[in-house]
């Protein structure tokens, strides 16, 4: 059984959820574990995007994942998600994510007596810990993202999503229902995750929220790129997923190329959509990712 | 010189035509599950135990093939004609082409022994672009591909410039000569201080136990033939391994090369503190560590 906590953390007057995994409570005097901090995308939130529990199936919980293999696992509900509060101002946009983990890292850093984090996000998570590693490169030792989008070029989920841009931009919060996380997982190839997991996303969603916001989603419509390779300093992991349509690959070989960290990898792999971690192949990603986190020199 | 003597292992032999190739296997553990086979294909300038089986005093697991042997893989190299212990008396320059055909014999050879029926293979320099032809020309033989230190066209690429400019002499014999100064250039041409004197001198101890000479084919393809691979022909899962300090290609040129692979298992690592000789650098574990990463990758349940 792992050990695990809440903490609430404040942005203003917005409180942040921040939710942390480990095998066993920490210990005054204990070596630190290194801390792996997940960073969640537009529609689910930190908590239920990364400990979920998908009943008849195993392995679906990153946070427990790596909280087995040494890690002090935390992530966070940004603005207007899941368990967070909501101001009422503005979308809850990249940007606005971007400066919640601002929040968030000092008290991670704080609580853990670590000196840096590694970072791994996804979809528009991604993004945000992009911009975060951007204005605090000393704070993030390495940096996993998946499900990445650069300049949008070429983006097949993106063209269509554009179509309701205007819906988007008019609303700082859009509707979420089964429906909606089922069409999430069956955009880009239907067969890559069990049917089982939006149902399970539901389940741990629809009791906290109704709608999120729509800043993310204006921003990967009509903003990009928000992210600059040339500003992440650290070692840094792209992870491709086969049949996610949100970035074309040569948008995302144009990022990597720009990084400037000479240890960095892309890794395209099969079967995989557009939530690695949610998909039948989760194990590859978990290969992946664990395989770049515990790079050695 | 200290000539070298490598123990551990089981040497094999096998025919291609008329001519012997030496192989060298450094068997799985008993103690772990079974992992897999790898094949390694060396590069021009040396031969295949020097590169893969490097004993180096005070360096830990300086031997990839007993670092991969630990955790489970059955580990091969094998000695291209004109290398080494394989026989060298014909009157050709063994180019990659030819180098491939002996990877055709060699991987009969350890199929047949081993049971295996598909390979990681494993290529550096012109064992990359061997390998590569290889997984080409023998689909069903290669279950994954790792190719470092490789170059497609050769556009932008330092090294070769500066190689071609003796292609005449390359070209006007089958052989050329090697020393411990020649061995030193590998690592000094790109980046000092990438690998430490004590294992540049083991390496160079080990090369020059087997070769005074080595053949001129492949820095003559390297030079004047390239590409010599199409990458849309190589369908294995494969893993670009490019050195930072790196000149045998552009960067662009791999890209390009990656770009086309048709494999949706695919990776592409920047290795830092890296320039030409991984297995031989001061960050030889990294190296074995994104290689491993990539071999032990579970396999795909669903393919859509």
């Amino acid at each position: 059984m792992l050990w695990s906590e809440e903490h609430f953390v404040m942005r203003e007057d917005v409180r942040l959820y921040v939710y942390r995994k480990r095998a066993t409570a920490p210990v005054p005097g204990q070596a630190v574990l290194p801390v792996l901090f997940l960073v969640h995308g537009s529609t689910v939130s930190g908590r239920n995007t990364y400990d979920l529990h998908v009943p008849g199936s195993e392995d679906y919980s990153v946070m427990d994942h790596f909280a087995a293999k040494g890690y002090d696992v935390w992530t966070v509900d940004h603005e207007g998600y899941g368990r967070s509060s909501w101001s009422g101002r503005g979308n809850s946009d990249i940007r606005t994510g971007a400066r919640d983990l601002a929040s968030v890292i000092p008290f991670v850093l704080e609580k853990t007596g670590a000196q840096q984090v590694r970072m791994f996000g996804s979809s528009s998570g991604a993004l945000r810990a992009c911009l975060y590693t951007q204005a605090h490169p000393d704070k993030v030792e390495r940096l996993g993202l998946s499900a990445l989008v650069y300049t949008g070029a070429g983006s097949p989920t993106l063209e269509q999503r554009r179509k309701k841009l205007p819906e988007y931009s008019s609303s700082p919060r859009r509707k979420v229902d089964l429906a909606f996380y089922e069409g999430m997982f069956n955009r880009d190839k239907p067969g890559s995750s069990e049917a089982t997991v939006p149902r399970a996303i539901a389940d741990a969603e629809l009791p906290l929220v109704s709608e999120v916001p729509t800043g993310t989603y204006v921003d990967m419509c009509a903003n990009l790129p928000v992210a600059s390779p040339e500003a992440l300093p650290c070692p840094t992991l792209i992870i491709r997923g086969e049949f996610d349509g949100i970035a074309a690959e040569p948008d995302l070989l144009d990022f990597f190329a720009r990084l400037p960290n000479k240890d960095k990898q892309f890794v395209a792999l099969s079967g995989i959509a557009h939530n690695p971690m949610m998909g039948v192949q989760r194990h590859k990603f978990y290969h992946a990712l664990e395989s770049f986190l515990a790079m050695r020199f | 010189m200290n000539r070298i003597e490598w123990t551990g292992g089981t040497p094999h032999w096998t025919n291609k035509g008329e001519i012997r190739l030496f192989l060298w296997q450094k068997a799985a553990s008993p103690k772990v599950p079974h992992a897999g086979t790898i094949l390694f294909v060396h590069g021009s300038s040396m031969a295949s135990q020097p590169t893969f089986d490097l004993s180096v005093p005070g360096r830990p697991n300086s031997s990839v093939m007993d670092w991969f042997a630990e955790r489970g893989f059955d580990t091969w190299c094998m000695d291209n004609e004109g290398y080494g212990r394989s026989d060298k008396q014909r009157a050709i320059n063994c180019d990659i082409s030819n180098g491939a055909d002996d990877l055709i014999a060699g991987s009969d050879y350890i199929r047949q022994v081993s049971g295996a029926s598909r390979l990681l293979v494993y290529g550096i320099s012109s064992g990359a672009l061997k390998a590569a032809l290889f997984a080409q020309r023998h689909p069903e033989r290669v279950a994954r591909l790792a190719l470092d230190a490789f170059v497609w066209t050769g556009e932008g690429s330092p090294t070769l410039a500066e190689r071609r400019k003796k292609l005449p002499d390359f070209l006007a014999k089958n052989r050329r000569p090697i020393d411990r100064a020649f061995v030193h250039s590998i690592f000094n041409r790109d980046h000092p201080g990438c690998a430490d004197e004590a294992t540049v001198e083991a390496f160079a101890d080990a090369i020059l136990t087997l070769d005074d000479s080595m053949p001129t084919g492949t820095y003559v393809d390297m030079c004047s033939k390239l590409p010599l691979v199409d990458p849309q022909k190589i369908s294995a899962p494969t893993l670009i391994m490019r050195g930072e300090f790196d000149g045998i290609a552009a960067l662009d040129d791999l890209l390009a090369f990656y770009r086309s692979l048709p494999s949706t298992n695919k990776q592409f690592s920047i290795m830092q503190g890296i320039s030409h000789a991984s297995f031989q650098q001061k960050n030889y574990l990294m190296v074995y560590h994104i290689l491993h990463a990539f071999f032990a990758m579970p396999e795909p349940q669903y393919k859509g």
